[in-house]
C-alpha cells in the first residue's frame, strides 16, 4: 500500500503503486469534473430562472427608483440574455470551477482540522512503529494499560478505563463464493462501551439517536455476537435489524462469524462501517487455535499476533503524552513489535505524509492553475462578446456614456454570471455533501464548511472580473470614429 | 445666412497608416447656421463622415478649431465631449444602431439617463419624442419587431429626446426604401421647421440632399462647391 515499505517494488526500486495512485487521483478528479459538468447542465434551467427572477427585481427597482446604476444593472441582465449559449457555457465553466475548488477547499480544511493539535484532553494513538496499516498483538493492549497505570496522578486518563480503547479492523463477506462488493462488511472490532465515549461523531449524539445507540451498545455488551451496522450498509445489503448473518473473514482467513444485527448507526455517521464486539473476534481467534480441524498443530491463527490495529487513549495534557510516549518508545516495554505513540493529529499527519506532495500540488498548483485557466476561458468568452458588440459600445459612447460606464457594463455582466454560478455550485456542494457530515473512518466527519457559501460566489465573481477585465478595457477604449468608419 | 451655430475654422485632420500620412481634411472652413438643414456630399474618402464626426465631437481634429454654440469642442477632453454630446448633439445613423435587448422606449430613454431628470420628466420626454416620430404605439417593441423605417424613427426619437440644438445624420436614408426614406426626410424637415433644429446630413443621394437648404460638396478633404437650394 501507499506509504508502506513495499516488497512489490521493481528491481530498480521503482514503486508502481504511485502509478496506481496517480491513476486513482486522475480518475477521481475527472469524475468530479464530469459530475460538476452534469450538475452545471442540470442546474442551467434553474440558473436562467433565477436570472430572470433577479432581472425582474432589477427592472422593478430601476423603474421605481429611476436610478442610473439600477438601469445599468438592468442592461447587464438584458445583455446576458443576448447570447444564451455563451451565457450558459460561461455559467457551466464557472460552476465547475467553483464546485471543484469548494470541494478541494473542504478537503484541505478537513485535513487541517484533523492535523491540528489540541492542547488538552486530546487523543493519542499507539501503532506499529513502521507498518501501515499497523498490526500489533493483543498483549500490547494490556501492556499499554499497565504503562498508563504507572503514570503519575494527574497524568492518567481522567475517566480511567473509559478513555482507552483498541481497534481491530475486520473485513469479511456474507458471500464467500462470489465475494461481491455489496456483500462485504467492514467493521471495527471494539469494546462496545467505548463506542459511546471515544468515537468521534458518536460521542456527541443527542435525543433518540443517542438513546438508540445506548441501547445497541448495552445489547452488544450482553451479546458479543451482536453487530451494529450503518443504515447505508444495511440498505445496500438489504438487511434489517434482527436478522442473523454469517460472515466469513477475508482479513481473518478461515474464521466465520455468526452475527446478529441489533442496531444501526445514524445517517452520515460512519457510513458503510459496522461495529462488532472485539471480544467475539478474540474468542473466534482462540477457538480457531483450539478447535479448528484444519489446524492440527494448534498453531495460533496467523492474525492472532496482529489483531490489534490501533490503541487510542485520551490524555489530560501534553506532559502526560510525553511521559507515556517515552515509555512506549522504550524497547524494554514494547519490543515485539516495537510501537510508537503519536497524538491523533500527528498520527493523521503521518498517515497523510505519503500524500503531502499531492496535497501541496492540489493547494498551490492545481487550484491556482484552475483559476488561471478559467480566467483565460472567461476572457476568451467575454472578448468574443465585446468584439461582437463593439458598435453597441460605440453607440453608448456617442450617446454620452463615459468610458467607465462601458467598462462597468462589461465587467458587471461577467460578474453577475460568476456570482450566480459560484453561489449555486457552492449551495449544491453544501446541501448535497455539507449536511451529510460524512464520517470518514477514524478521521472524523468530512463536511463542506459553511464559509464556502461566501467564498464560492466570491471566487466566481473574482474569476469573472479578472477574466473580463482585459476585454472590458478594450470596450472602454473603443474609438467611436474608428468603429463607425469600419462599419460604413 | 442665419446666425452660425457651427463654426469650423482651418480644420485639419490626418491619419497615419504605417509610415504614410493621410490628410483627410485640409484647412477646411465653414459655418452652419442655427436651424439650418445642411447636406454634405462627396465621393467615398472625401472626408464628409470625418467632418461630421469632428463637428459632433466624436473625434479630435489634428488642427484648427470647431465651435458649436458657445463651446469650443476641439479643445475638450474625451469625457468633456461625452458630457457635451449628451446635451447638445443628437445622432442618426444609417444602420439605426438601436440596442436590440431594449425596447423602443428604453432605447430612446438611454441618453436621458445621463441627465439629472426625474423619472416622470424622462417619461414625458420619451413619450413626446416617440409621438413626434409617429410611434407612440410602439414603445414596448424591441428593434427586431420594427420595420427599418420604424427603427430609424426610433433612432431619430433617440436623437431629439434630449432636445439638442444640433442633429447629425450619417446617411439616414441609406438603408431604407424610397417611401421610408421620404418619410424620414420629411421628419427631418419638420424638426428643422417646427423645432428649430440644426441638421447636418451626410448623404450620397442627390434627392435626399435636395431636401436640405444647402449642400456642400467635398473632394479630397476640401470644400469644392456650396449649393443653396
Amino acid at each position: 500500500m501507499f506509504g508502506m515499505p513495499t516488497d512489490a517494488m521493481t528491481p530498480t526500486g521503482f514503486d508502481p503503486s504511485m502509478f496506481m495512485l496517480s491513476g486513482y487521483l486522475l480518475g477521481l478528479l475527472g469524475g468530479l469534473n464530469l459530475l460538476a459538468i452534469i450538475l452545471g447542465v442540470v442546474t442551467l434551467p434553474v440558473f436562467f430562472l433565477v436570472l430572470f427572477g433577479v432581472e425582474q427585481v432589477a427592472r422593478v427597482t430601476a423603474n421605481v427608483s429611476g436610478w442610473f446604476p439600477a438601469k445599468l444593472v438592468l442592461y447587464m441582465f438584458r445583455g446576458l440574455r443576448r447570447s444564451p449559449l455563451r451565457t450558459s457555457l460561461t455559467y457551466i465553466a464557472l460552476f465547475v470551477l467553483t464546485l471543484v475548488l469548494s470541494l478541494i477547499y473542504s478537503v484541505l480544511v478537513f485535513i487541517g482540522r484533523v492535523t491540528t493539535e489540541k492542547e488538552a484532553d486530546f487523543k493519542a494513538i499507539a501503532t506499529h512503529k513502521t507498518i501501515i496499516p499497523s498490526q500489533m498483538p493483543r498483549s500490547h493492549y494490556e501492556d499499554f494499560k499497565k504503562q498508563l497505570a504507572k503514570l503519575p496522578e494527574g497524568m492518567r486518563p481522567v475517566n480511567g478505563e473509559a478513555d482507552i480503547m483498541s481497534w481491530s479492523f475486520f473485513f469479511g463477506t456474507t458471500d464467500p463464493i462470489s465475494k461481491r462488493p455489496d456483500s462485504n462488511i467492514f467493521a471495527f472490532c471494539v469494546e462496545p462501551r467505548k463506542i459511546l465515549t471515544m468515537m468521534d461523531g458518536l460521542d456527541d449524539l443527542t435525543g433518540k439517536e443517542k438513546a438508540d445507540l445506548d441501547a445497541a451498545v448495552a445489547e452488544m455488551e450482553r451479546n458479543p455476537q451482536a453487530i451494529v451496522m450503518s443504515k447505508m450498509r444495511m440498505k445496500k445489503m438489504n438487511l434489517q435489524i434482527g436478522q442473523t448473518i454469517k460472515v466469513t473473514g477475508l482479513s481473518y482467513a478461515d474464521l466465520v462469524f455468526d452475527l446478529q444485527i441489533i442496531g444501526e448507526l445514524p445517517d452520515g455517521k460512519y457510513d458503510n462501517i459496522s461495529f462488532i464486539n472485539s471480544a467475539y473476534l478474540f474468542r473466534q481467534l482462540d477457538a480457531w487455535k483450539l478447535n479448528n480441524p484444519k489446524n492440527r498443530t494448534s498453531e495460533p491463527h496467523p492474525m492472532d499476533a496482529k489483531c490489534i490495529n490501533l490503541i487510542w487513549v485520551r490524555l489530560p495534557n501534553k506532559e502526560a503524552f510525553e511521559r507515556l510516549a517515552a515509555a512506549v518508545n522504550d524497547t524494554g516495554n514494547f519490543s515485539s513489535p516495537q510501537i510508537k505513540l503519536e497524538t491523533a493529529s500527528s498520527g493523521f499527519g503521518t498517515f497523510l505524509e505519503a500524500f503531502k506532495d499531492i496535497l501541496w500540488g492540489m493547494k498551490y498548483l492545481m487550484a491556482p492553475a484552475m483559476v488561471a485557466i478559467m480566467c483565460l476561458v472567461i476572457a476568451n468568452a467575454i472578448s468574443i462578446g465585446v468584439r461582437e458588440r463593439r458598435t453597441e459600445m460605440a453607440v453608448l459612447k456617442v450617446l454620452g456614456f463615459q468610458p467607465r460606464h462601458v467598462l462597468f457594463l462589461v465587467v458587471g455582466e461577467a460578474m453577475l454570471v460568476g456570482l450566480m454560478a459560484g453561489f449555486m455550485s457552492t449551495l449544491i456542494a453544501f446541501r448535497m455533501i455539507g449536511n451529510l457530515k460524512l464520517q470518514i473512518a477514524f478521521f472524523g466527519a468530512f463536511f463542506v464548511p459553511a464559509e464556502v457559501l461566501i467564498y464560492g460566489p466570491m471566487l466566481g465573481a473574482f474569476v469573472s472580473v479578472a477574466g473580463s477585465l482585459m476585454p472590458a478595457l478594450a470596450a472602454k477604449n473603443v474609438k467611436v470614429a474608428e468603429v463607425f468608419s469600419k462599419v460604413a | 445666412m442665419p446666425q452660425p451655430l457651427v463654426q469650423v475654422r482651418d480644420l485639419h485632420k490626418s491619419f497615419t497608416r504605417g509610415t504614410e500620412r493621410i490628410d483627410v481634411l485640409r484647412d477646411l472652413t465653414l459655418d452652419v447656421g442655427a436651424a439650418e438643414f445642411l447636406a454634405l456630399m462627396g465621393p467615398s474618402g472625401s472626408g464628409k463622415t470625418t467632418l461630421l464626426n469632428l463637428i459632433a465631437g466624436l473625434d479630435q481634429p489634428t488642427g484648427g478649431k470647431i465651435t458649436v454654440g458657445e463651446n469650443v469642442i476641439s479643445e475638450m477632453s474625451e469625457s468633456e465631449l461625452a458630457r457635451w454630446r449628451t446635451r447638445h448633439v443628437g445622432f442618426v445613423f444609417q444602420f439605426y444602431y438601436l440596442l436590440p435587448v431594449l425596447t423602443a422606449y428604453e432605447n430612446v430613454e438611454l441618453p436621458l439617463l445621463l441627465l439629472p431628470l426625474t423619472k416622470e420628466q424622462r417619461k414625458k420626454q420619451v413619450t413626446n419624442a416617440l409621438a413626434l416620430v409617429g410611434l407612440p404605439d410602439r414603445m414596448s417593441h424591441r428593434p427586431g419587431q420594427l420595420s427599418g423605417g420604424q427603427q430609424q424613427r426610433v433612432g431619430i426619437a433617440r436623437a431629439i429626446v434630449t432636445d439638442p440644438e444640433l442633429i447629425v445624420a450619417d446617411e439616414p436614408t441609406g438603408d431604407l426604401d424610397t417611401k421610408s426614406a421620404d418619410e424620414i426626410l420629411r421628419l427631418m424637415e419638420i424638426l428643422r421647421e417646427q423645432l428649430g433644429k440644426t441638421i447636418i446630413m451626410v448623404t450620397h443621394d442627390p434627392k435626399a440632399a435636395a431636401r436640405a437648404q444647402r449642400t456642400l460638396h467635398l473632394e479630397k478633404g476640401q470644400l469644392v462647391r456650396d449649393v443653396v437650394h
